[in-house]
């Protein structure tokens, strides 16, 4: 399990040693820590168990990240707390470029459901996942739009299935009423499997998750998805609408990020960006995580952090009411 | 049929045949390490079978699957300590059996129990995969409450001679499965702001305390009271044959109540094994010996909790939904290599789902045969002085512990259920009804609220299934005192007359 290469470490401190002896004279900058990142074994935290939808966005990364870097990379899942203790652990980690972690959408969530979390602990460093969210009803069910669903729900209450409480899906649903005025009961369950299972067995009147959730169901006409909640529609079901095609205009999702302890050195940092640019462009990248059905992107950290604290404040407002 | 000759044609390439044992041998040697699951181990594996061909990583991932809950056993039975929750049903009788001089047939009828109860299940993933599937389908949350609430009274089996205390016991881990955030509202409950807490204790660190570590700690003391006695001798191997013919009720019982609880989301090897263990007690000539090293109990626990592995993999492949966290990473892996896991992978790949049994049925075999094989090694362990196999089973609790989350407070929380369990121990209070409290508690409240929340009282009084569960539940514990009640009462009556 551990895959700790010497020969690549080694050249590259041969390497990056040579580099140094020429760069030295023309550029005073090149001191050791430019040159030398990596020289050790990085360790990327992921805040959820592995076999995740999270972890395996990050594994695939990392597999490329090591080429990118010739280093070797430790994948560490520190679960619990909605991801919060990973997250929390991250925060506390030097910032020297060693301790990467996955901020997933919850980075921004947590803080303002009572966790002792602050996105500004963490330097995002680029974004590498996108999980639009998409709203689904049993495949009997009376509501064939997503209007006939939100109008019914305008009179009475619906359930709605989530993965769990203060989930990026359970938010998902609150955005829906706030956009709707309707009265879709959020129903926390223990993970998205368990709730998209709930609606297709017709426990609830629907669900609401993710792209690669949903998308097996109901390739198998077990589930009818009415909408993906985002710009734009989904490669894994391009005939389902957007919700903004149907007029409502909500977006929401889940996504995932490459990001540090806050405070890295400049030097650090560019070689990271770059390196996760990169690994996030791969085709073994991208491959793996569009047949996972979730969409694989590629934004760098000065648009990301803009995003970012957006989603920072929409779930400050989102959460307070 | 060409589909069944399809699919085990794929067996024949040495590649798959390579990885079953390379599976095999990686699964049993976590399913020995306490606190190493299956589900860790299948999701570790599945990061390197994933850039692997479909069938020989498949080969791999439920080789794992299976030898993990083969070994899981040997640990349960010669050290006192469950692997993982599916074995705790081992340790009822396999530990007094190993106490008692006969671990060499507690290992081999357990390694048998596995093996046939794994068997009975794989019939089930190739005969009735889908009409099982849609009947899991009808498991919505007010179900899995009245589920939840029958397995609840499996108490009274599992509280030994006092009833009162057992109750105690359960009532005690009800409330420890309160410790975390509330299942619906995530309001913070007891965890006095650890952040590993809120979601809830984790378990596995409470079993391994409460059994293995308070067990280490018992012999301690009562070594220097100079009364131990370790397990020198391991007695015969194989069950004579009184004993195999003993065998064969409890592992029908176990086979068939593993099947249904398999095929149910979310229920495992832990209420599957502590369900058939007790229904075996109830329907078995010589109830009085279990618990206390019944070659019986060890059958119907240890049948029943392999037998969910086939319908698990079966509800997971007809629905598209796993049918316990293993199968959880089993389905991501798969529609990564392109499968679609539903109804229609029956329809447009059976060989697939041939394929995969047989993968199933040839690890069971040859998982089977290597226990058998390597139990005398593992069981050299024993020979050892006390004081060093109660190192060696710290050291294994300790790190199995840790390397379940990465997480300190786990190894904390490990060790304060030893102490826990110790006292419990030495005031005469069963360990398993805390467990069930903590497991059960947990699955009872979040599908009582979930089932309030969508359709309220009304939703659980509407289910058939819910209401039978409930009406089976409380006859169960109402009706064997009332009956025996009765039944003096009759005596009495009777015996004036006569």
């Amino acid at each position: 399990m551990h895959r700790i290469s010497n020969t690549p470490i080694r050249a590259l401190a041969v390497s990056a040693a040579g580099l140094l002896a020429l760069t030295g004279c023309a550029d005073r900058q090149g001191d050791d820590e430019t040159a030398d990142f990596p020289s050790e074994d990085i360790t990327v935290v992921v805040p959820y168990d592995a076999g995740g939808a999270s972890d395996l966005a990050a594994r695939t990364l990392v597999g490329e990240l090591e080429d990118e870097l010739d280093a070797s990379i430790v994948v560490e899942n520190r679960s619990g707390g909605a991801g919060s203790v990973g997250l929390d652990h991250l925060a506390g980690q030097d910032a020297d470029g060693y301790t990467l972690g996955y901020l997933p959408v919850e980075t921004v969530m947590l803080g303002h459901q009572g966790y002792d979390i602050d996105p500004s602990d963490y330097e995002p460093l680029g974004q590498i996942v996108s999980v639009p969210a998409t709203i689904a009803v049993p495949a009997d069910s009376e509501y064939e739009t997503l209007e006939d669903l939100l109008a019914a729900a305008e009179d009475e209450e619906l359930s709605v299935a989530n993965s769990g409480t203060g989930s990026i899906w359970h938010a998902a649903t609150s955005a829906l009423n706030e956009e709707a005025g309707t009265q879709l009961d959020p129903v926390p369950f223990d993970g998205g499997a368990p709730a998209v299972t709930a609606a297709v067995g017709g426990q609830v009147d629907a669900v609401v998750a993710g792209v690669s959730e949903t998308a097996t169901a109901a390739e198998d006409d077990q589930l009818r998805v009415l909408a993906v909640l985002d710009d734009e529609r989904a490669d894994a079901m391009s005939d389902v609408p957007t919700a903004e095609e149907q007029g409502y205009d909500v977006s929401i999702g889940g996504w995932g990020a490459i990001g540090a302890p806050e405070g890295l050195p400049d030097d650090v940092r560019e070689a990271l960006v770059d390196a996760i640019s990169s690994a996030a462009d791969s085709e073994e990248f991208v491959e793996t995580i569009e047949s996972s059905g979730n969409i694989a992107v590629n934004v760098g950290p000065e648009e990301f952090q803009s995003f970012y604290e957006e989603e920072n404040a929409r779930f400050e407002s989102l959460f307070s009411e | 049929m060409s589909a069944v000759a399809e699919g085990l044609g794929a067996l024949a390439d040495p590649t798959v045949l390579l990885c079953i044992l390379v599976g095999a041998l990686a699964g049993m040697l976590v399913g020995a390490f306490p606190g190493i699951t299956a589900t860790m181990s299948v999701a570790l594996a599945s990061a390197f079978t994933l850039t692997m061909d479909p069938i020989p990583g498949l080969a791999v991932l439920l080789t794992i699957y299976v030898a993990a809950n083969f070994g899981d056993r040997v640990p349960a039975i010669l050290v006192n300590t469950p692997g993982t929750p599916a074995s705790i049903s081992t340790t009822f009788d396999g530990y007094p059996m190993a106490k008692q001089g006969k671990a060499g047939i507690a290992l081999t009828t357990s390694a048998f129990s596995a093996a046939f109860g794994t068997f009975g299940g794989l019939l089930v993933l190739i005969f009735a995969a889908i009409p099982l599937s849609r009947m899991a389908l009808n498991f919505g949350p007010a179900e899995m409450f009245a589920l939840v609430v029958f397995g609840l009274t499996m108490v009274v089996g599992v509280s030994g001679s006092n009833l009162l205390k057992g109750l105690a016991a359960a009532a005690f881990g009800l409330v420890l499965s309160t410790v975390g955030r509330d299942p619906i509202t995530g309001a913070e409950r007891m965890t006095f702001g650890v952040l590993e807490l809120s979601d809830g204790l984790p378990f596995i660190a409470v079993i391994i305390g409460l059994f293995g570590i308070a067990d280490v700690f018992d012999q301690m003391l009562t070594h220097h009271a100079g009364t131990a006695t370790a397990i020198k001798n391991l007695g015969r191997w194989m069950p004579n044959r009184s004993e195999r013919r003993r065998m064969r009720k409890p592992a029908l019982i176990g086979t068939g109540i593993g099947a249904v609880v398999g095929a149910l989301p979310a229920a495992g090897g832990d209420i599957a094994g502590i369900t058939s263990w007790s229904a075996s007690r109830r329907l078995s000539k010589t109830p009085e010996e279990y618990g206390r090293g019944s070659v019986e109990g060890l059958t119907a626990g240890d049948s029943a909790s392999n037998a969910t592995l086939g319908p698990s993999v079966s509800t997971t492949l007809a629905l598209g939904v796993p049918g316990d966290s293993v199968m959880a990473v089993v389905i991501g892996s798969l529609v990564i290599w392109g499968f679609n896991p539903g109804p229609g992978l029956f329809a447009s790949q059976p060989d697939l789902v041939y394929t995969i049994a047989g993968i199933m049925a040839l690890a069971t075999v040859l998982t089977l045969v290597l226990s058998l094989l390597r139990m005398r090694g593992v069981s050299k362990l024993l020979e050892l002085p006390p004081h060093y196999l109660w190192t060696v089973v710290i050291v294994f609790c300790l790190v199995g512990t840790f390397a379940v989350n990465n997480s300190v407070v786990d190894v904390a929380v490990m060790l304060v259920a030893g102490v826990v369990g110790l006292f419990m121990r030495r005031l005469g209070f069963p360990a398993a009804p805390v467990v069930l409290g903590l497991i059960l508690g947990e699955l009872a409240e979040a599908n009582l609220r979930r089932a309030l929340e969508i359709g309220g009282v009304s939703e659980i009084l509407t289910s058939p299934i819910a209401l039978a569960f409930l009406v089976v539940a409380v006859a169960s514990v109402t009706l064997p005192p009332a009956l025996r009640r009765l039944r003096r009462s009759r005596r009495r009556d009777r015996r004036p007359v006569s």
